[in-house]
């Protein structure tokens, strides 16, 4: 790629925004933003901002796709027009979108108690307002937000993160240059309690060791947002009462 | 016909029996996301999941000061006996299908009813039983007056009934008609009623549910409000 030995990922050991190897972006979550939806979520993540509204469980259309022992999940990732310099969501779902969204999909398929529910359907709406690297992490995270309020059972909270190597360095929670011009890309999704990994995709190459090591970092990133996902879940349960009661 | 509302089975009371015991304020109380323990010991329980020895929990709720897991967002399954309100949606010669707010329409045989029922009217009903398919079949059917329906959350209901219907009592005693409560969470309203003050009654039931004294403090709402 033109270019991509021009732009230093790290200076002095320090990353173009200034971060050190193992800090993440600043990351706000707030639980419980859309009055229409089951269940509803939005965070910034960095540049990153993205809204989750969940329905369901509710009856599925195709009535054919059904199954009788499960509910389905569906999930529709979306970018919106304004959400970053390049083509995304100018003409409806393109590849990647629809990558994203099946592996979104299939990361929540392991976790929520789908048997609770036969025959229906459980859809998990992600749009992204504005992008700028690790947009299925963000997503990841802000939908299993979303998924709490709406009530759905899960059997853990999902957190991702992505690791990977840029600038011969090993690198936590990559943002839009680093995931373009770095060495490695590698999203991964772990379930809070046991640190299951649910989604794991790579980009680039690394050795045996280095993703040893990068699964460490990330299981650190990953408990970093954990923290933060359950604060917005207790500051929306927590106020609930408190200031959103107005006569 | 509803003070039995939340005594029907011990899997369904121990879901809804977090309002009987309340002392701690709200902010002083554990808030318990998906995944967290609940229990050592796998214990079966409402919102529970049991592996390797131990319960977490599946959904959002709160640890209460007697060490139970109270659920705060849940979806409704229906269980047999549950009185639900809903609306007519279809009629066939078989029977009527009616909106209960699940992801399937319950169903009424004919049988079930002497009356004649007309598209969008409002009934309450008794659940008789949950067919595989998830179609809930409903008999004892009654049909409400005229009316407003709204929605409520289904985890919040039994607070919005009360012990021994207190809080329903203090609703319609105030709102000056009647007011008929579904565990499907709809909530059907008579038009005789102030539907307006009854709405923010509701609204401060709904964000207030986990308050102690709830009750009186409704009461004294309803006093400020006539003044």
């Amino acid at each position: 790629m033109a270019g991509l030995k021009d732009v230093k990922l790290i200076v002095d050991g320090k990353r173009l925004d200034g971060r050190t190897p193992t800090e993440l972006r600043p990351i706000k979550m707030q639980v419980g933003v859309i009055n229409e939806a089951d269940g509803s979520a939005f965070i910034e993540w960095g540049n990153n901002k993205i809204i989750c509204g969940v329905f369901g469980p509710r009856e599925c259309i195709p009535k054919h796709e059904a199954n009788p022992y499960r509910a389905l999940v569906k999930c529709r990732y979306m970018m919106s027009p304004f959400a970053s310099l390049e083509e995304h969501g100018k003409s409806g779902p393109s590849r990647r979108s629809i990558e994203l969204s099946k592996v979104i999909r299939e990361t929540f398929q392991n976790i929520i108690l789908a048997e609770e529910f036969p025959n229906t359907e459980i859809d998990i709406y992600i749009d992204v307002l504005q992008a700028d690297g690790g947009t299925r992490t963000a997503s990841i995270t802000v939908a299993a937000l979303a998924l709490a309020n709406a009530g759905i059972p899960m059997k853990d909270m999902v957190t991702a993160i992505a690791v990977g190597k840029g600038g011969d360095e090993l690198i936590v929670d990559l943002g839009k240059l680093e995931d373009n011009f770095g060495q490695s890309d590698m999203p991964l999704a772990f379930s809070a309690r046991d640190k299951k990994i649910l989604l794991v995709q790579m980009d680039g190459l690394l050795t045996r060791e280095e993703i040893e090591k990068l699964l460490d970092m990330a299981e650190k990133g990953a408990e970093k947002v954990y923290a933060m996902q359950v604060d917005a879940l207790k500051e929306y349960y927590l106020k609930d009462e408190e200031t959103k009661f107005k006569l | 016909m509803f003070e039995n509302q939340k005594d029907v089975t011990g899997l369904i009371s121990a879901s809804y029996c977090w309002f009987r015991l309340e002392v701690l304020e709200m902010s002083e109380r554990k808030i318990v996301v998906p995944g967290e323990k609940i229990a050592e010991g796998m214990i079966r329980m409402p919102g529970g999941y049991s592996e390797g020895g131990a319960t977490y929990a599946t959904l959002v709720g709160f640890i209460d000061e007697t060490g139970r897991y109270v659920q705060l967002e849940s979806r409704y399954t229906p269980m047999p006996d549950d009185i639900v309100v809903g609306m007519i949606t279809d009629s066939r010669h078989a029977g009527y299908s009616v909106d209960l707010a699940l992801p399937k329409e319950g169903f009424i045989p004919s049988r079930a009813v002497r009356i004649t029922l007309e598209l969008g009217d409002f009934i309450v009903a008794r659940v008789r039983t949950i067919e595989r398919d998830g179609v809930v079949e409903l008999c004892e059917v009654r049909r409400l007056p005229k009316g407003k329906i709204v929605e409520f959350p289904s985890a919040k209901i039994p607070r919005l009934i009360g012990k021994k219907s207190s809080m329903l009592n203090v609703l319609r005693t105030n709102a000056g008609g009647d007011i008929v409560v579904g565990n499907n969470g709809y909530v059907w309203m008579s038009e005789k009623c102030d539907i307006p003050l009854l709405l923010k009654a509701l609204e401060i039931i709904r964000t207030k549910a986990h308050k102690p004294g709830l009750t009186d403090a409704i009461a004294k709402f309803f006093q400020e409000q006539k003044r």
